[in-house]
């Protein structure tokens, strides 16, 4: 057993002794980076005894340098060492080595050092890291011990023979180094940001096999302060190094440095491409459906702990396809089970959207809607090629693997086609769906100091900006306060930003310092004020996509709301699509709001107005909508008798008509304090 | 009436060079600096830059390409040596554009091919040069890293980056100092997405090119044009991740319904009349490279340019 600190410090003792007994001018040839390691941490370019010695007292007698110095001279003495061992890389090599690194072609680099007991498992590990796309350095005794068991070493085979000794590795080093200096914009001497490159940037770790001397064990111990993690394989006590198995070394370390798998390839029988996002399986291309009302689907994304999710695991439970009758609809379950260090509860409604635009990324599969109103289609076309429904699963599994790759590390999707199982699990689903729902019903605009942004519009509304708050849903209903917060944690630079509300100005209206400061930036100068609760005063902008109108009838006092779906005249004398026209685009326009369906339901809605009493109109579709519980709201406020004064169009289609309604049953907003 | 052209803003676009001469290391018999504005397109430009620049575009595989240009053009198109020696001798442009089109066949795989191609028409043309690598994920790196390679030195302008599909791009622009072309989907909020993206992988903002992506004038354009203008806008505005010069590439222009069903004798005027209105706005929106197909477009960007420039030097407008 080796002590490492014992032989650390009488490793690091006698490198220093090495250093100083230096008598031979040493250099590299094809580089541009002298002794780069030495170069890098302090800007010297090292050619003799006195430079070296100068760098080592420099960073305070730092083994990587020492080890470096002692090796160029060793080189410098007796030559390069013969094939397969690469000794020193030129800079042209590095050059492409790191362009795979950027690239993300290769994943991470990895130095295996050490005499290896058996060849044989020192051959698996190898070929696990060849596997995980890692590019290995070897350096000593490991490198013979791989050609007695017949493992081919060499660039083309990411496996690095860089010397016959453990104290080669240090080109493992001067690599990251020099790749620091290329690519990451780190000057020669510029210590602070090298430590940060190559321990954020460079995914490096490092396998220990036993057998090291104590000048190795110094240097090997030196590249912990570059960040990398030590990973021992036996034969060591005390200090820092990671103690692990054999047959675990190269996962730990990966996950130890954050280092995932990439898929790049979904192995299905059909193409698989936000190309095919747009497009649509009408009635006659399709060979099955499933839900839209004719059976019942639904989908479920919900995380557990990792031992319970196996990755890539795609089980079809039910008939498959080949059982299914053409034109028939069958019911479905998706079922996503995820697992991740950084996944949380509340990341899952909106990774489940992601759902939609996985499935429409098949050639050949469909999707619409969300969670148990989902309706997805399968076409003849692909059908006839191959694809059957496990490879919905596999679409399914790979694409969230791809496009989350620091939230996800395993994703596994089970597929319901038994219409018993189907239904007993969509019990557990609906469950699911309202405890999300109350999850954020519960929460107060008071309760936040942090406010989100939406500009994912601006594309056709230049200036538009929503402002989310726990309270007051994306006009577009898509977005609420919590999928905002989420969608900024998983993609800081993306369309929601975190808005600080900052000081109250007007608190009825809802207007803040703080959002006004945001939306002035965010419509690029264009809106001053913002307040998030009233119709006639600044109101928000509307981009296009609102789910209803609110809009002030001056005539009868009060505001009529009215959604997408009612197509006909309204009392204000326009339908909705022609008010639509009018206020979109990403103005602002007072006396007009678009807003969100779950917005009538809040305790803000028109709360600069004076709340839900102005309300005077809806129609009668979304008054059935959001029935029951507007009914419950009013009722909590001693208010059951509003939703009966409210009109709708079998009350009245123009103002006469809703001016005699109103005051037949005695409207509140009647005799509210005027709204203009 | 003196009127103040620079209206207050305080950002300025970052300047890109482009080609790298004998002095520089590399063969270009010259090279270009685009960017480094302070204020709108033509009122009154900083002298140290040479933008508007007229590049033509060409292909080492012409079987996709329109048939407008390939009647045009004849056998010049079978020979992408000689078109891109036309391009600078005959046709006047500014800058070569190259589309590895051959790489877009199925199941491509001759990846040193690609070095050839990209160093002959090196050889063949002192212009600096725009090269377009792969269109296909699973080549990308491959292909990426062979054009970046083959023409190290050059200081070239690689496309195309996109949001999906950057790292591969990035890292031969890194590895070997060439720019990059950032395009985004006419999206001002995506191209500056694309550019923070890229900004994290290394790339600094002086080898970035912004392509709003456009469709041609009556297709789209505006669009394209409102983007590019809110892109310059917010630059001089001072965000600096959206400061960087554009380059507009308006190639639908030789595929619209008017080119398709004019007159065959009409066919030409009608293609490079549509490729140079296209060209004129989008250079007006704020475009620092404008690509054309038709070489006689080439011409009449470039007087068109010329006189811009200079009426904006005269006392009318100041």
């Amino acid at each position: 057993m080796t002590n490492i600190e014992i032989a650390k410090k009488n490793g690091g003792d006698h490198l220093e002794l090495m250093i100083s007994g230096m008598q031979h001018p040493v250099a590299y040839d094809e580089t541009a980076y002298h002794l780069p390691v030495s170069f890098a941490l302090t800007g010297t370019e090292v050619h003799d005894r006195k430079s070296a010695l100068d760098v080592f007292f420099k960073t305070s007698k730092n083994p990587l340098v020492a080890s470096e110095s002692v090796l160029a001279e060793k080189t410098a003495v007796q030559g390069k060492e013969p094939a397969p061992y690469t000794g020193f890389i030129d800079d042209t090599i590095i050059r492409k080595l790191g362009y795979s690194l950027v690239d993300g072609s290769i994943l991470g680099l990895a130095l295996v050092v050490g005499t290896p007991a058996s060849p044989d498992s020192a051959a698996a590990i190898c070929r696990e890291l060849q596997e995980k796309y890692m590019l290995t350095f070897l350096a000593g005794d490991i490198v013979r011990s791989l050609a007695g068991v017949g493992v081919k070493v060499g660039l083309e085979y990411c496996l690095i023979p860089l010397g016959s000794t453990p104290l080669h590795g240090i080109h493992f080093v001067d690599v990251i180094a020099r790749v620091a200096m290329m690519f990451g914009g780190v000057t020669p001497g510029d210590i602070h940001r090298l430590l940060v490159y190559a321990s954020e940037r460079a995914k490096a770790i490092v396998i220990v096999f036993p057998g090291l001397s104590d000048d190795e064990v110094a240097f090997v111990d030196g590249m912990r302060v570059l960040g990398f993690p030590i990973l021992s394989l036996g034969d060591y006590t005390g200090g820092e190094w990671i103690p692990a198995q054999p047959d675990e070394v190269v996962r730990r370390g990966m996950e130890q440095k954050g280092i995932k798998i990439q898929v790049t390839a979904i192995p299905i029988p059909m193409g698989c491409s936000p190309a095919f996002e747009g497009k649509s399986i009408r009635k006659e291309e399709m060979y099955v459906e499933f839900g839209g009302g004719r059976s019942p689907a639904f989908e479920l994304l919900s995380m557990h702990p990792p031992d319970k999710v196996i990755d890539g695991q795609v089980t079809v439970i039910g008939p498959e396809i080949d059982a299914m009758k053409e034109g028939g609809a069958y019911p479905l379950a998706i079922l996503i089970d995820v697992a991740g260090k950084m996944m949380k509860k509340d990341y899952e409604p909106v990774l489940e959207r992601r759902i939609h635009n996985f499935v429409n990324y098949g050639e050949g599969s469909w999707h619409v809607a969300q969670r148990d109103i989902i309706w997805v289609r399968i076409s003849k076309e692909v059908v006839a090629k191959g694809v059957k429904i496990e490879h919905i699963g596999k679409l399914l599994a790979s694409k969230f693997r791809m496009d989350f790759p620091q939230l996800l590390d395993a994703v596994s999707v089970t597929l319901i086609t038994d219409e018993v199982k189907v239904l007993a699990a969509k019990k557990t689903a609906e469950m699911v769906y309202e405890e999300r729902d109350s999850r954020i019903r519960g929460m107060k605009d008071s309760d936040v100091n942090t406010y989100y942004s939406c500009t994912l519009c601006q594309t056709f509304a230049p200036n538009h900006v929503c402002v989310i708050t726990p309270e007051h849903p994306a006009l577009c209903g898509a977005i609420s306060w919590l999928d905002g917060k989420i969608a900024y944690e998983i993609a800081p630079s993306g369309a929601n930003q975190p808005i600080e509300k900052g000081a109250s100005i007007n608190a009825q209206t809802g207007e803040y310092d703080g959002v006004n400061k945001f939306v002035k930036k965010a419509s690029h100068g264009e809106v001053d004020r913002c307040s998030l609760y009233s119709v006639m005063e600044y109101p928000m902008t509307c981009c296009g996509c609102f789910e209803c109108i609110a809009l002030m009838l001056p005539e009868v006092n009060g505001i009529m709301v009215v959604n997408r779906e009612y197509k006909g005249i309204t009392p204000s004398g326009m339908t909705f699509s022609t008010l639509a026209g009018t206020i979109g685009g990403g103005a602002q326009t007072p006396g007009f709001a678009g807003i969100s369906k779950n917005y009538i339901l809040s305790d803000r809605f028109l709360q600069g107005e004076g709340g839900i009493d102005r309300l005077v109109w809806m129609p009668s579709q979304l008054k059935e909508e959001l029935k029951n519980q507007l009914v419950k709201k009013l009722t909590d406020q001693d208010k059951a008798d509003l939703l009966g004064k409210i009109a709708d169009e079998n009350c009245a289609t123009t103002l006469e008509d809703l001016i005699i309604f109103l005051n037949r049953v005695k409207h509140p907003a009647l005799t509210m304090k005027p709204l203009v | 009436m003196a009127y103040d052209l620079n209206f207050g803003w305080s950002g300025t676009i970052s300047q890109v060079v482009l080609g790298a001469t004998r002095a520089d290391g590399g063969s270009r018999k010259r090279s270009y600096r685009i960017g480094g504005e302070t204020t709108l397109p033509f009122l009154g430009d900083d002298p140290s830059s040479d933008g508007p620049l007229v590049a033509l575009e060409i292909c080492d595989n012409p079987e996709y390409w329109s048939p407008v240009i390939k009647n045009y053009c004849g056998d010049l198109v079978g020979n992408v040596q000689a078109w891109a020696k036309a391009a600078e001798t005959v046709y006047g442009a500014d800058l070569v554009r190259l589309y590895l089109t051959s790489t877009r066949q199925r199941n491509f795989s001759d990846i040193t091919s690609v070095g050839k191609t990209v160093e002959d028409v090196l050889s063949a043309t002192g212009l600096p040069m725009i090269i377009e690598g792969s269109n296909e994920p699973r080549i990308d790196s491959d292909v990426f890293l062979k054009c970046a390679e083959s023409s190290e030195g050059e200081r070239l302008l690689l496309g195309t980056a996109e949001a999906g599909r950057y790292r591969s791009i990035a890292a031969a622009a890194l590895a070997y100092d060439h720019s990059l072309i950032a395009q985004s989907p006419i999206d001002v909020n995506l191209a500056k997405q694309l550019n923070i993206l890229l900004k994290e992988i290394g790339v600094k903002r002086d080898h970035i090119i912004i392509d709003p992506y456009t469709g041609a004038l009556g297709y789209g354009f505006e669009y394209s044009y409102s983007a590019m203008e809110r892109i310059r806008f917010s630059a001089l505005k001072g965000d600096t991740d959206l400061a960087m010069p554009m380059i507009s590439a308006a190639i639908d222009a030789l595929t619209i319904k008017e080119v398709r069903e004019a007159e065959p004798e009409q066919k030409d005027e009608m293609a490079v009349e549509w490729e140079f209105y296209s060209g004129i706005a989008a250079a007006v929106a704020g475009a620092g490279i404008i690509c054309v197909r038709h070489p006689k477009t080439v011409g009449m960007l470039k007087s068109a340019f010329a006189d811009l420039r200079n009426r904006s030097k005269s006392d009318e407008v100041t």
